[in-house]
């Protein structure tokens, strides 16, 4: 899974959110690293939308603009919970590992 | 959740960079468009900043690298032998035209060659060679029209498109048979590699256009944009 993909899973994995909201709480979820622009995020939105990983939550018009919610399906939840487990174990794994060493350099 | 209004961008302002960021969108497929246009231009304005007139580059290139991915995906709804039956078919309408070119940028070549070859003949292979090439300056393009009506046609799940390459494919195996019953005298045996490769384009996609699953696309109404 890409990055960009498993921050936007992330920022639905709440509750629901708009394009806009997505990218803003992917930016604050990076630290600000990541700065999702439109066309990617669409890119993203319409593979997930197709994969069954998410789904349109509501429609609004606000300021005579309008706002589709997201919400991740319930694949997209065990998707998003697989992916984070991976992640988190190879992070544990490589932290683990990085100690060791830097306490057998030490000794 | 940050909630943002626009920026604070004047009405010309603002209506100068909703037309630049329409001109990129305009790049994407229909059906991305009819679904999701406001939406992404909605996005887009949220993320202006102030004062901003026209796109960004950054955003410019962001957007027209989505279109591209969205146009080499399967439409909602599309199975995916139609897709790449659809994408055999624009293939097969690129290499027609790189036959074409290639003709037209030998002639000089084949003629003078031919010429100081067979002197006594050279007027009349000459002549020969020129109707020939004319004949290919106006199939080609026509050839090429068929295989983008016919993709077109067919990604859209009309019926009349696979009817039209079941009948072409037809022609292309007669005209195949021929060359190859007729020998090798006749056709170079570059001419007929790239014949017999573009029939295999069109088997392929024969193959997957009457493919069971493809058939229930194109025996629905209208395709589905949603």
């Amino acid at each position: 899974m890409q990055e960009a993909t498993f921050l936007i899973l992330t920022a639905l994995a709440s509750g629901a959110q708009h394009g806009y909201g997505i990218i803003s709480d992917v930016a604050d979820i990076s630290g600000g690293r990541v700065k999702l622009l439109a066309g990617t995020l669409y890119t993203a939105l319409e593979r997930l939308r197709a994969d069954g990983l998410i789904g349109v939550d509501r429609e609004e018009i606000v300021g005579n603009r309008l706002r589709r919610y997201y919400r991740l399906t319930p694949d997209g939840e065990k998707r998003l919970a697989a992916e984070a487990s991976r992640l988190h174990s190879h992070a544990t794994a490589a932290l683990r590992r990085l100690n060791l060493n830097l306490a057998g350099g030490a000794a | 959740m940050s909630e943002r209004e626009e920026p604070a961008l004047s009405i010309s302002e603002s209506a100068s960079l909703e037309r630049g960021y329409r001109r990129l969108l305009a790049w994407y497929p229909k059906w991305f468009r009819l679904q999701n246009e406001d939406e992404v231009l909605a996005v887009l304005m949220a993320c202006a900043q102030e004062g901003q007139t026209r796109p960004s580059l950054e955003a410019a290139a962001d957007l027209l690298k989505g279109a591209a991915r969205m146009r080499l995906r399967p439409m909602p709804g599309q199975p995916r032998t139609v897709f790449a039956a659809v994408w055999l078919m624009i293939a097969a309408a690129a290499a027609e035209l790189g036959i074409m070119v290639t003709l037209l940028a030998t002639e000089s070549g084949i003629k003078a060659e031919v010429i100081t070859r067979y002197p006594a003949y050279a007027h009349a292979i000459g002549h020969a060679l020129t109707v020939q090439v004319i004949v290919d300056e106006i199939a080609g393009p026509i050839v090429i029209a068929m295989w983008l009506w016919m993709a077109w046609m067919s990604s859209r799940g009309k019926q009349r498109g696979r009817v039209a390459l079941a009948v072409f494919f037809g022609l292309t195996s007669l005209s195949v048979l021929y060359a190859l019953s007729d020998g090798s005298l006749v056709y170079a045996p570059a001419a007929m590699s790239v014949g017999l490769g573009l029939w295999a384009i069109a088997a392929a996609a024969i193959m997957l256009i009457f493919n069971k699953a493809s058939s229930p696309y194109f025996q629905r109404r209208e395709p589905a944009l949603a």
